[in-house]
């Protein structure tokens, strides 16, 4: 099955941070390694004298040059709407796209979204020409309310971010692909290990956003390619179909024909 | 009169641009980064820069890319 983002064809569902990294070089094989084409960034104040960034940006474009891939700017940090929308405009200046993850914290501790302000951001964003792609708790209405006001994506949290606790409520996100099942879902965010990537994809999500479990990993490079894998994986068992569980067992050896001394105890 | 660029108080001429501030701010290697602008927390278009004039404490944010999640 083929995926998209706002009718962009893309080859792998896996949408990858380029952040917490430990160094830009491997930041840039892990990317690679991922298979990813969408990568996130970010804008923010740098000390002048600081050319970290610019290394990174050089990398961030190398990187979607060799994938043929695309730049989804992030509002992290942002805790009003109206911060996030100068944000996302800032963003489709340097960045030239109209995808916006658009993130508006709600809560510094877990990073929780503002379900209220990310409302009336996305309304203004979508006025505005942007393609949103909204961060958000996986609360079913406040996803119906996002996809009402036209986001053809919907990322829902699997947990806070960076806490790597992976899917905190499963009936609930199993919930939103059942009752939204036109939107593009993506898991973003609190994914720790390729299970919790593929139990997404499994479900029918339609793709998986993640950084820190890959940057955090003692080899970034080769976490890459399992987070690949597993998207992978996941994929072609939503596709093919998944068994329906059962309460009590059945055995997977047929019982016809079975020898004399099986049957012993049944004749009792 | 005395403005602020990512924190720090700037001073320029009265009736300065966007464009003279970030003269003035940025050394010229920097003015080749790839960079966007707020003005007052409102976004102004690179276009803007030399028709957008600045007030006394204006507050003005230079941002770059910088890797995110």
């Amino acid at each position: 099955m083929s995926f998209s983002i706002y009718g962009q064809a893309l080859s792998s569902r896996l949408l990858i941070g380029s952040a917490l990294y430990p160094s830009p070089e491997i930041m840039k094989k892990a990317i690679l390694a991922s298979d990813s084409q969408v990568v996130t960034l970010s804008l923010k104040r740098q000390n002048p004298n600081a050319m970290g960034g610019e290394q990174i940006w050089r990398y961030i474009q190398e990187i979607v040059k060799v994938k043929q891939g695309f730049l989804l700017p992030n509002t992290a940090g942002c805790k009003s709407a109206k911060e996030a929308v100068t944000l996302a405009k800032m963003s489709r200046e340097i960045f030239a796209t109209d995808w916006i993850k658009l993130e508006v914290i709600g809560d510094d501790y877990n990073l929780q979204p503002d379900a209220i302000e990310l409302l009336a951001a996305t309304e203004q964003l979508i006025a505005d020409g942007f393609k949103v792609l909204p961060y958000c708790t996986d609360d079913l209405v406040l996803c119906q309310r996002l996809y009402d006001l036209g986001c053809q994506v919907i990322m829902p949290w699997a947990s806070p971010i960076g806490t790597g606790k992976g899917l905190m409520n499963p009936y609930n996100l199993e919930t939103i692909r059942l009752r939204l099942p036109n939107a593009t879902l993506i898991l973003d965010a609190g994914i720790g290990k390729p299970s919790d990537a593929c139990l997404a994809m499994e479900m029918g999500y339609d793709g998986v956003l993640l950084n820190s479990a890959i940057a955090l990993a003692d080899n970034p490079v080769a976490m890459a390619q399992a987070f690949s894998l597993a998207v992978a994986s996941g994929e072609t068992a939503y596709v093919a179909g998944l068994m329906p569980e059962r309460q009590t067992a059945h055995p997977s050896t047929p019982t016809l024909d079975t020898p004399f001394w099986h049957h012993h105890g049944a004749t009792k | 009169m005395n403005i602020f660029i990512n924190g720090e108080q700037v001073s320029l001429l009265e009736q300065a641009s966007v464009a003279d501030a970030l003269q003035q701010y940025l050394t010229e290697q920097q003015q080749a980064l790839t960079f966007a602008v707020a003005l007052n927390r409102d976004f102004v278009a690179n276009s803007d820069y030399a028709t957008t004039c600045l007030t006394e404490h204006d507050t003005l944010d230079v941002l770059f890319p910088i890797q995110g999640g």
